[in-house]
């Protein structure tokens, strides 16, 4: 019989034996044979000198036992809603692999403390690294999240990945119009296999916050700083990741937290004045166009039309300019010839449809585009975004929301518009680097 | 009474730590272990139910476990975002690696064909991270000692921990500038057969380690951890051990602890012991269960190379090569190369050929001391004695003035050698004549005492001892 990953086996090569449980190998590692060691440590083994793998004893998988759940009447109920993400996994010690986990049973025997905030509800709605999604996953978030709200929730919790959080808080602030209920992204950026998970923290937090606040709307809850002692509640539309790894990545821009939650004491300060609260509205969806085509294009120096002319079937294009707004568009000597391609190229683009919006690659700040002459001829030809703060994945978003649900037209109108707090009419100046 | 370590079954391996000295493991930052006030502090908690065992235990829904805190210290300058947990590993150290193939060769051990680097589950708050990261890198070694081979199981590449500041009931306090300093792991069968033979294989292999000229020296910078156990019964490790001269002490006080239990009938526990200063051991914590250890998915697997590896010469052999080169005696070579100054000695031994080799390594190794227990002052012998060297060879100052130059030195007083300078035989026999008129019929060594007092550094010794001898004839 063949050894399979889990079993006891002797692996004997010309000059040794060596007993071990047989692991996985990762495709990456080539032609190799990975043994568990009593010691607990793996080793490779190359495949060409293994003669036999002699199997001693076959992998029996524990069976799991699953706790009941009691329900407590005077606690609310909060919905955890699974999207994947290291948040909701787990590392299984013997073969290493990472295993889901996303039943109600499960999630409390990982963070007990939360049967203590609400009665948990728990599922898995997709499975999935947030870079992989698409415009559907919002749709079927904000079914399933209206499902939740339907059967009575009191508050529901996204758990996701990192990477596009601040994509999809954006997206399901402009699908779920008229919320009743906080929807609450989290998410960690250390995997929950270490004790030092920074998940733990962020999903309770989240919990305790639906639980205790009259807060009603979408929003981001993530680490402060690097100590486990607070979170931020974050604006759905004015967030980003701005750190590939520290645990306090998501930041605020252009704007403060809305919230903060303090672990230790369990106390929970607002820091906007104005937010939307707990009623009895009802929701409304209004979902994103599985088929509409929005780019995002960062532009830089030595450019090519080429790399505009790409989007020319798109229905819309973000343009990460630079600065106030700019994009080379210019010629201003011999060597800058190609950036008058570029400004015919978009020009003619824009004129068969293209709905083009300037955002900055400064992240900080506003887009103004009377500012210096380049810039206004960019508005002549019809590009967007003047005087708008918008994160560049905010106004990808919303482009992509608006081109779901309105005329062209109105497209292009309602771009620089302050629809849902997207666009802060005043910057103050304590929101810079936070 | 003496115990027979054959009759009472006595099983004994050792487990050594050594810090390597490079930059740390899985970063770029410098293994620079420090405890001033730190600029960076942190606040953690560590789960204890994250990544449980996998079943899902239903008593601790209801308990929700107190954790406590750990507070973390750290330095802008010296610290990074990776001991703070904060930025998945970098490549492996290199360097760190190479050493640790040296020693895995130089211990005879059969290195892996790819190196995987694992996370050990680590709970009491040492690692920033909750497990410590560590490889198998070699295993089925052995070095040869006077009671027969004792076999080395596994030679581990490893993160170091991070250094306790205070314990309190409430938090743990930790300092991070340790953290991430590669060590070296070196476990051995049990095939030590008593308490000396404990403390020769813990010093040969102390040696094989240091002849890398790669590991950190000095307190803490090497561990050992003693495991045994008598007649079969319960195993202990012994950590702790200040000064390895005390070990078989320690480890037989330990047997006989053991024996007088088991004679007793009472149950010895499987515990982890300190070794006290009066040589006896005391409990510290019972004996952890095998650590879960699970692979560090952040770094790939390692295809080791040891095909480029050179084995350095062993320091024991270096110092044969001393005393029989040199005719150095044993002690003196000794000190040479454990103070590393093989090469510089040999160097300087060559280059001054009307210089005894001998007044060179001792000069070399022992002024330094001599001249802090002296004088308290510390003075780096290497960067200075060649230029003074250079006049004793060219015989222009007295052996004798080697060390008072060398004190000036320390003292920060700039050298006038002129004052050194040896003077001519005519100058010396006028200054012996002179003593000799003076002095009429005093015995010759009231006249060399006088002369020595006057010549000090000017002459040497010998040479007025002869020239004194010939005007009294």
């Amino acid at each position: 019989m063949q050894a399979k990953t889990g079993d006891n086996v002797i692996v004997d090569t010309k000059d040794k034996e060596v007993k071990g449980i047989l692991m996985p190998v990762p495709e990456s590692e080539g032609e190799v044979v990975i043994l568990k060691l009593e010691s607990g440590y793996n080793i490779g083994i190359d495949k060409k000198d293994v003669k036999e793998i002699k199997l001693v004893k076959s992998y029996s998988e524990k069976k799991q036992k699953t706790a009941e759940i009691k329900q407590n009447k005077k606690l609310p109920t909060v919905s955890i809603l699974h999207t994947g993400g290291t948040i909701a996994s787990k590392v299984d010690y013997k073969t290493g692999g990472v295993i889901a986990k996303f039943s109600p049973g499960e999630i409390i025997g990982m963070f007990p403390e939360l049967t203590k905030i609400a009665n948990i509800k728990s599922r898995k709605i997709a499975s999935m690294q947030s870079e992989m999604m698409r415009f559907p996953h919002y749709n079927i978030m904000a079914k399933e999240i209206e499902k939740e709200i339907k059967s009575g929730t009191d508050g529901i919790i996204i758990t996701h990945g990192t990477d596009t959080m601040h994509y999809s808080s954006a997206a399901l602030r402009f699908i779920l119009e008229d919320l009743s209920v906080p929807v609450i992204l989290v998410g960690s950026q250390r995997s929950s296999d270490r004790g030092s998970s920074d998940a733990g923290l962020n999903l309770i937090s989240a919990c305790y916050f639906i639980a205790n606040s009259d807060f009603a709307d979408v929003a981001i809850c993530m680490h402060e700083n690097l100590s486990d002692e607070s979170c931020l509640i974050l604006p759905a539309l004015k967030t980003r990741k701005m750190h590939t790894s520290r645990r306090d990545a998501f930041r605020p821009i252009n704007t403060t937290p809305v919230a903060r939650v303090n672990f230790n004491d369990k106390n929970i300060s607002f820091m906007k004045k104005g937010y939307s609260k707990k009623d009895n509205k009802k929701l409304k969806l209004k979902l994103f166009n599985e088929k509409i085509k929005v780019g995002l294009i960062k532009t830089h120096t030595n450019m090519f039309a080429e790399e505009f002319l790409a989007y020319k079937n798109f229905d819309g294009l973000v343009v990460e300019g630079t600065g106030l707004g700019h994009l080379p568009n210019e010629e201003t000597d011999e060597y800058t010839k190609e950036n008058k391609k570029i400004f015919d190229s978009l020009k003619e683009m824009i004129k068969n449809g293209l709905i083009t919006v300037m955002s900055s690659q400064t992240i900080y700040g506003r887009i103004q585009m009377n500012v210096y002459t380049p810039m206004r001829e960019l508005q002549e030809i019809g590009v967007l975004g003047h005087l708008s703060d918008m994160t560049p994945e905010t106004t990808f978003i919303k482009l992509a929301w608006l081109l779901s649900n309105y005329k062209k037209k109105e497209v292009k109108g309602l771009i620089t518009k302050n629809l849902k707090g997207e666009i802060s009419e005043r910057i103050e100046d304590k929101t810079f680097l936070i | 009474m003496e115990i027979d370590y054959g009759q009472i079954n006595f099983k004994c391996g050792i487990e050594i730590h050594q810090q390597l000295d490079t930059h740390k493991l899985f970063c770029s930052c410098p293994s620079f272990i420090r405890d001033d006030k730190p600029d960076i502090v942190i606040k953690r908690i560590l789960r204890a139910s994250a990544g449980e065992s996998g079943e899902v235990d239903a008593a601790a829904l209801h308990e929700v476990k107190k954790e406590k805190q750990f507070v973390y210290q750290a330095y802008s300058d010296t610290t990074c975002l990776v001991e703070l947990d904060e930025e998945p590993p970098h490549d492996v150290n290199k360097e760190a690696l190479k050493i640790t193939l040296q020693v895995a060769l130089m211990l005879n051990a059969r290195i892996v064909d790819k190196i995987c680097f694992m996370r050990k589950t680590v709970v009491d708050g040492s690692n920033t991270a909750g497990f410590q990261r560590t490889a198998l890198v070699a295993a089925d070694g052995f070095i040869e000692t006077s009671k027969g081979k004792v076999r080395i199981d596994t030679i581990c590449l490893e993160e170091e921990a991070a250094k306790i500041v205070k314990r309190s009931e409430k938090e743990d306090i930790y300092n991070l500038s340790r953290l991430g300093i590669p060590l070296v792991e070196i476990a051995t069968a049990p095939d030590i057969k008593d308490p000396e033979h404990c403390m020769e294989t813990a010093k040969k292999i102390g040696m094989i380690l240091r002849s890398t000229n790669r590991v950190k020296r000095g307190l803490g910078t090497i561990r050992q951890d003693v495991n045994l156990s008598v007649k079969n019964k319960a195993r202990v490790e012994i950590k702790g051990f200040q000064d390895l001269r005390n070990m078989p002490r320690i480890i037989e006080n330990e047997a006989r602890r053991h024996l007088k239990l088991i004679e007793k009938g009472e149950e010895l526990k499987k515990e982890v012991r300190k070794a006290n200063k009066d040589l006896s051991t005391s409990f510290m914590r019972p004996m952890p269960g095998s650590a879960r250890m699970y692979p560090e998915t952040d770094i790939r697997m390692i295809r080791p190379d040891a095909s480029k590896i050179k084995i350095p010469e062993l320091i024991t052999d270096k110092s044969e090569r001393l005393e029989k080169d040199f005719s150095l005696n044993k002690d003196l070579a000794d000190l040479i190369t454990k103070s590393n100054k093989t090469e510089f000695f040999i160097k300087l031994a060559e280059k001054y050929k009307n210089i005894k080799p001998l007044f060179i390594a001792d000069s070399l190794v022992n002024s330094g001391k001599e001249i802090k227990r002296r004088y308290g002052k510390e003075i780096d012998i290497s960067e200075h004695i060649e230029e003074v060297l250079d006049y004793l060879n060219k015989g222009n100052i007295s052996k004798k003035a080697v060390f008072e130059i060398l004190v000036e030195k320390a003292q920060g007083k700039k050298v006038d050698y002129q004052k050194y300078s040896l003077m001519s035989d005519e100058e010396i026999k006028k200054i012996l004549r002179e003593i000799i008129e003076k002095n009429k019929g005093a015995p010759f060594n009231a006249l060399m005492g006088q002369a020595m007092a006057r010549l000090r550094g000017k002459a040497d010794g010998k040479k007025i001892v002869e020239m004194l001898k010939k005007e009294i004839s």
